[in-house]
């Protein structure tokens, strides 16, 4: 799909077909996109004669690792737009495929092209199977800077191993000469064993540069790692000053207080929760002091973060992008409530806390936790303003 | 709108109609003619698309079609194989600044 119909040339399209002046059909096309996204964002999803459904979809966060430390990370939740298209126009479109086809795919029987394709792939796996051994210390070195101006000296040193008579008077030609070694420990045994020297001396180098390489990376990745470690605390000390500054002064007071509970949540909670807190404790200083909220029921395993809400979202969303469902929302407002009267109507930009859940608290097969989840949302039902 | 609004009306589903009576009211067309729009603007997306071009829709993203290669198939029961023919798909392209606008609500 090389060509693309423009914008203009669609509005000019549109005006001439339907008999309006382009005014109109630009007034049209702008508001259609407009009022679409403001459709997507109050959580709908907007179905189109013709074309088919546009719509929000929430991706939960996953687990993962990072590819260069091996440290297990959380992916963030996001929210996608998805777009379904009519039966009709699905139809239509599947039907274009002769246009489009080619290769031609159906003449030609899909499994004895199949067939010829894993002949191909057993081909080059007996190759690779064949291959000297010579490449095998080259591949962990292969995608690293300091080779390329060693590649040149290569075709230098078969000389070495030809002229055997005067070894000497080589030796000192081989030695800044690093890659090649693999090759002439294989051929010097075969044409001359007299040489003991000469291989030794090799061999040597080889180990010395093949352990300065290994330095050398070793060390690299342990940079990249501490660059990595230096960066991660900063967004959390972002996202803590995000967090209202003006309270500090009421809540100081309390402080005592909350400490006292706050060592109480640790008891209950898991070592490795009490980690996670601890340096976020560090990290912040700011989030002991809501440690438990005024008219927080429930007690959590501690604190994701604090963030402020976007325009367009709300509580379920966000219970759905943090634990995965929207049914944990009641949590986002037990441990909210003082933030906003009605949880239907919060402003934008309102910091909201996100607490940590515990095993149990995400388990919704749980009596008592189901229990806890309704008596939170009549609770909201009820400050809601209808 | 700095009011995030409509806790409990999750997953639903505007129809045409509200959506053309959305667009007529905030231009200074007549629902009409918004309708005679509407059905136009897809006949023209159609045909467009029918001659295997995209099409821009400005501030929102492209509709393009996608082939979707033959792939191998294995039937879960009874582990059969059969490959499933290559086939076009119409894909919604969001753009990078919508799309990082709804991305975190």
């Amino acid at each position: 799909m090389a060509e693309k119909l423009s914008w203009t040339e669609l509005r000019r399209a549109l005006a001439e077909r339907a008999g309006v002046s382009e005014k109109e059909a630009y007034t049209f096309l702008s508001t259609f996109s407009t009022k679409l996204v403001e459709a997507l964002k109050s959580d709908k999803q907007v179905k189109i004669n013709g074309l088919g459904i546009f719509k929000l979809q929430a991706v939960a966060p996953r687990k993962s690792v990072d590819v260069t430390t091996g440290e297990e990370i959380i992916i963030e939740g996001y929210n996608k737009i998805v777009f379904a298209p009519e039966a009709g126009v699905k139809e239509l479109v599947e039907s274009i495929q002769p246009a489009d086809a080619g290769s031609q795919p159906t003449e030609i029987d899909p499994i004895q092209k199949l067939g010829a394709q894993a002949e191909e792939i057993v081909d080059i796996l007996g190759d690779l199977g064949q291959s000297p051994k010579e490449e095998e210390p080259e591949l962990p070195v292969v995608p690293e800077v300091p080779e390329e101006p060693e590649i040149p000296a290569e075709p230098e040193e078969p000389q070495a191993p030809e002229v055997p008579e005067p070894p000497f008077f080589y030796t000192p030609e081989p030695m800044p000469e690093p890659e090649p070694e693999p090759e002439m420990i294989e051929q010097e045994p075969e044409k001359k064993k007299k040489n003991h020297f000469l291989r030794d001396v090799l061999i040597c180098v080889v180990i010395l540069l093949l352990l300065l390489f290994g330095a050398y990376f070793f060390f690299r990745g342990q940079i990249g790692g501490w660059i990595e470690k230096m960066m991660q605390p900063k967004p959390a000390v972002e996202l803590v000053e995000t967090e209202e500054p003006t309270n500090n002064q009421e809540l100081t007071a309390e402080n005592e207080d909350e400490a006292t509970l706050s060592e109480e949540n640790l008891e209950e909670g898991e070592i490795s929760e009490e980690q996670i807190l601890a340096e976020f404790l560090e990290a912040s200083g700011e989030l002991d002091k809501v440690k438990k909220v005024a008219g927080q029921e429930l007690i959590y395993a501690g604190w994701i973060t604090v963030e402020p809400i976007h325009e367009g979202s709300r509580l379920t969303w966000m219970a759905k992008r943090f634990y995965g469902a929207k049914v944990y929302w009641p949590y986002l407002y037990d441990t909210n409530r003082d933030r906003f009267t009605d949880p239907n109507i919060i402003e934008t930009g309102t910091p909201i806390r996100v607490p940590r859940l515990t095993a149990a608290q995400r388990d919704t097969t749980n009596a008592q936790t189901r229990a806890n989840l309704d008596r939170l949302r009549l609770q909201a039902e009820a400050a809601m303003t209808k | 709108m700095t009011y995030t609004e409509r806790l409990f009306e999750n997953n639903y589903t505007m129809l045409t109609k509200e959506f053309i009576g959305l667009i007529a009211d905030a231009s200074n067309l007549s629902k009409k003619e918004v309708e005679h729009l509407l059905t136009t603007t897809n006949a023209l997306v159609r045909e467009h698309l029918m001659a295997g071009k995209a099409i821009q829709l400005q501030g929102l993203g492209a509709l393009e079609i996608k082939e979707r290669k033959e792939r191998v198939i294995v039937h879960p029961r009874t582990g059969e194989r059969t490959i499933a023919p290559s086939k076009n798909q119409l894909v919604f392209r969001p753009m990078a600044n919508m799309k990082d606008e709804l991305k975190k609500i």
